[in-house]
C-alpha cells in the first residue's frame, strides 16, 4: 500500500513535469512555425490545458513536499500537543473541503462527458478530455490529505513537515519566491 | 444582511482557518464556498469548477511555470561566480568598492530571475565569502545582499508580477516594463547609500588590491556575456513587443539551459531537480491563484468589494492617505503571509477600491511589489533574512538590523513612485500604449 501510494504521487508529479516541458516545447514550436509560415492550430488552447495539468496534477506531491504555503507563524510556537490539535484541525478541514471539491469537479466533468460538450476554441475536441487533469489532480490530492491525516492520528510527524524542516536545514531556498 | 456584515463574517472565518494552519489555497476556497452557500442564491459547485478551470487553463498563466523553471535552472549554474569575476574589476574605484558587486550582481541576476530569495542566495553564495576574505564590513555586506536580492522581483521577469497581473487582470508585459525604471531607481538608491556609508566610514573599506589593465578588464567582462545575452533574449523581446510573456519565458528556459550546458552545470540530475522544483513551486502558486479566483467569484456575487469601495470613496480620503493606509496594511500582512498570498488574498477587495480612487492598476502593481520586497526584508517572515541567516549562521535579528538602512531606501522608493507615478507608468505607456490591455 505504502509503495503504491508513493508511486501514485510521484507518477502524477512526473506527468505534471512532463506537461511543463510540453508547454515550453509547444511555445518554441509555435515561434519557429510562425517564422516558417506554419500556424499550429489551437496551440494556445493546448498550452492552456497543459498549464492546468501542470498546476493540478502535482498537487499531491507538492502537498507532501511541504510546499503548499500556510501561515506558520503561530503554528511554530505551539507545544507538541497544541501543534497536534492544529494539524488535526487543518487536515480535517482540508479533507472535508477537498472531498466536496472533488465531487463538484467530477460532477461537472461527468456532465460535460454525458452531454458531449466540445471545446470552444480553434481546436474542437470533447471538453472533458483536457478537464480530466483537474479531476485526477484533486483526487490524488484528496488521497494525499487522507494519507497525512492517518499519519497524524497515529501521532507521527506528517511528511510535509519533515520535508519542510529538511529543506530549511539544508539551506535550500530555490523553491521560494 | 448587508454586504459589509457578510464581509466581516467571511473575514473572521478566513482568519480562523489561516491561524489554524489550514493551507492558504484551501482557506480561500473554503471561505468562498461558505459565502456562496449562505449569503447568495448561487450554487457554489459550478462556480468552483469555472474559477479553477479558467485560472489553470490559460495561455497567459503558462508564463508562470516557465519563468519559475528558468530561475530554477539558473540557480544551479555557475552564473554567480562569473558575475562576480566580471563585475569586480569595474567597481574598484567607487567608494565602497566591491560592496557594489552585491547590488549590481543582484540587479543583473534579478533581470533574469523572478524570485527574490533565489537572487539573494545566488549572489550571496559567491559574494559573501569573497568579501569576507578581503575584509569588508560584514554588517553592510549582509544588509546590501538582503535588500538587493529583492530586486529579483522588481526587475522583470518577476514571479510576483505575473501573479499580480493574473489576479488583477492587467497585462503581464506592462507590469514587467513598469518595474524597469523603479528597479533602476532602487538600485541607484542602494548604491548611493553604500557610497555615502563608505565616505563616512573610510576605515571600513579595504584597499583596492586588484589592479587590472583595461584589456584584462574587458577580458573579465566577457564572463558577463551569457547573462547579458539572456537578458536580451527575454526582456528585450518583450519590451520590443516581439513576443508575448509566455513566449519570452520559453526562450528564457532555452537560454538558461544553454548557459547551464555551456558552463558544464547541466547534468541529468540538475535538470531533473530544476524541473521538479519548478513544477512544485508553480503548482503551489497556481493552486493559490485558483483558490483566490473562486473567492473573487464569491465576492462578485456578494457585492462586498463594491460596497467597500463605495464606503472608502464616500470617506473621500486624500490619495496619499489611502496609499499610506494600504502600505501599513500590507506591511502588517507581510508579517504573516508570503508575497504570493499577500497579493492574491487582497486583490479582489483592494483592486476595486484603488481603481475607484483613480490609481493606475499597473502603477499599483509596482507599489505592491515594493511592499512585498519590504516584507522579504523584515522579520518574522522575511525570506531573504532566512537565506542569509542559514548562509552565515548569524542571528536573524542581526541580519534584519543590518538591512535596516536599506529598508529606509525602499520606503524612500515607495514615496518616490507615489509622488512621481510616471516613474512606473511612463515607460509601459510609451512602449505598449495606454489603451492596450
Amino acid at each position: 500500500m505504502r509503495r503504491f501510494l508513493d508511486r501514485l504521487y510521484a507518477a502524477a508529479a512526473v506527468l505534471a513535469a512532463a506537461c511543463l516541458v510540453a508547454i515550453c516545447v509547444m511555445m518554441l514550436a509555435q515561434a519557429v512555425g510562425r517564422g516558417a509560415g506554419i500556424l499550429i492550430r489551437g496551440a494556445d488552447d493546448i498550452i492552456g490545458w497543459l498549464c492546468a495539468a501542470t498546476a493540478f496534477l502535482a498537487l499531491g506531491h507538492t502537498f507532501r513536499h511541504g510546499e503548499l504555503v500556510r501561515v506558520g507563524l503561530w503554528l511554530d510556537r505551539l507545544g507538541p500537543r497544541g501543534r497536534w490539535r492544529c494539524e488535526l484541525f487543518a487536515l480535517g478541514i482540508t479533507l472535508c473541503f477537498t472531498a466536496w471539491m472533488l465531487w463538484a469537479i467530477a460532477l461537472f466533468v461527468y456532465e460535460n462527458w454525458r452531454d458531449k460538450y466540445v471545446t470552444q476554441g480553434l481546436l474542437v475536441i470533447p471538453e472533458w478530455i483536457p478537464q480530466v487533469s483537474l479531476v485526477v489532480g484533486v483526487a490524488v490530492f484528496l488521497v494525499a490529505v487522507l494519507d497525512e491525516l492517518l499519519l497524524v492520528l497515529k501521532k507521527e510527524k506528517p511528511t510535509y513537515r519533515r520535508a519542510e524542516e529538511d529543506r530549511r536545514a539544508a539551506g535550500d531556498f530555490s523553491e521560494t519566491v | 444582511m448587508s454586504p459589509l456584515e457578510a464581509g466581516i463574517i467571511l473575514f473572521c472565518l478566513l482568519l480562523v482557518l489561516l491561524v489554524g494552519g489550514v493551507w492558504i489555497a484551501i482557506s480561500l476556497a473554503a471561505v468562498a464556498w461558505f459565502g456562496l452557500q449562505f449569503f447568495t442564491n448561487s450554487d457554489p459547485a459550478p462556480s468552483l469548477f469555472q474559477s479553477f478551470w479558467r485560472t489553470g487553463a490559460s495561455e497567459t498563466l503558462a508564463a508562470l511555470p516557465l519563468f519559475v523553471w528558468m530561475g530554477e535552472i539558473l540557480y544551479r549554474t555557475k552564473l554567480s561566480e562569473e558575475m562576480f569575476e566580471g563585475l569586480a574589476p569595474w567597481l574598484g574605484w567607487l567608494p565602497g568598492r566591491l560592496m557594489h558587486v552585491n547590488i549590481l550582481g543582484c540587479a543583473i541576476f534579478g533581470t533574469v530571475s523572478g524570485s527574490s530569495a533565489a537572487t539573494c542566495a545566488t549572489i550571496a553564495k559567491v559574494a559573501l565569502p569573497e568579501l569576507k576574505r578581503r575584509g569588508y564590513d560584514e554588517k553592510t555586506c549582509l544588509g546590501s545582499l538582503a535588500a538587493a536580492g529583492t530586486l529579483g522581483i522588481l526587475l522583470p521577469p518577476s514571479i510576483i508580477m505575473v501573479v499580480y497581473a493574473v489576479a488583477a487582470e492587467v497585462s503581464i508585459i506592462k507590469v514587467f516594463i513598469a518595474g524597469l525604471i523603479p528597479g533602476l531607481v532602487l538600485t541607484a538608491l542602494f548604491s548611493g547609500y553604500i557610497i555615502a556609508w563608505a565616505l563616512l566610514n573610510p576605515a571600513k573599506t579595504p584597499r583596492d588590491e586588484m589592479k587590472y589593465s583595461f584589456v584584462e578588464k574587458l577580458k573579465k567582462t566577457k564572463l558577463l556575456m551569457p547573462c547579458m545575452a539572456l537578458i536580451a533574449l527575454v526582456v528585450v523581446v518583450m519590451v520590443k513587443g516581439w513576443a508575448t510573456a509566455t513566449e519570452a519565458a520559453a526562450y528564457g528556459v532555452l537560454g538558461a539551459l544553454a548557459i547551464a550546458w555551456w558552463s558544464g552545470g547541466l547534468s541529468r540530475d540538475s535538470f531533473r531537480h530544476s524541473l521538479m522544483g519548478a513544477t512544485r513551486l508553480s503548482c503551489m502558486i497556481m493552486f493559490i491563484l485558483a483558490g483566490a479566483s473562486f473567492l473573487s467569484a464569491c465576492m462578485a456575487f456578494t457585492g462586498i468589494p463594491r460596497a467597500l469601495a463605495e464606503w472608502v470613496a464616500a470617506l473621500a480620503p486624500h490619495k496619499y492617505t489611502l496609499i499610506a493606509i494600504l502600505a501599513g496594511i500590507y506591511i502588517l500582512l507581510g508579517a504573516a503571509l508570503d508575497g504570493v498570498s499577500m497579493i492574491v488574498l487582497t486583490t479582489s477587495i483592494v483592486i476595486p477600491m484603488v481603481e475607484k480612487a483613480g490609481f493606475d492598476l499597473v502603477w499599483f502593481g509596482i507599489f505592491i511589489v515594493l511592499l512585498v520586497e519590504i516584507a522579504e526584508l523584515t522579520p518574522p517572515l522575511g525570506f531573504n533574512i532566512f537565506v542569509l541567516q542559514t548562509m552565515t549562521g548569524r542571528d536573524s535579528s542581526y541580519v534584519a538590523l543590518a538591512s535596516l538602512p536599506f529598508f529606509f531606501m525602499m520606503v524612500l522608493a515607495i514615496a518616490l513612485i507615489t509622488v512621481f507615478p510616471e516613474l512606473a507608468t511612463w515607460l509601459p505607456d510609451a512602449l505598449v500604449g495606454v489603451t492596450k490591455k
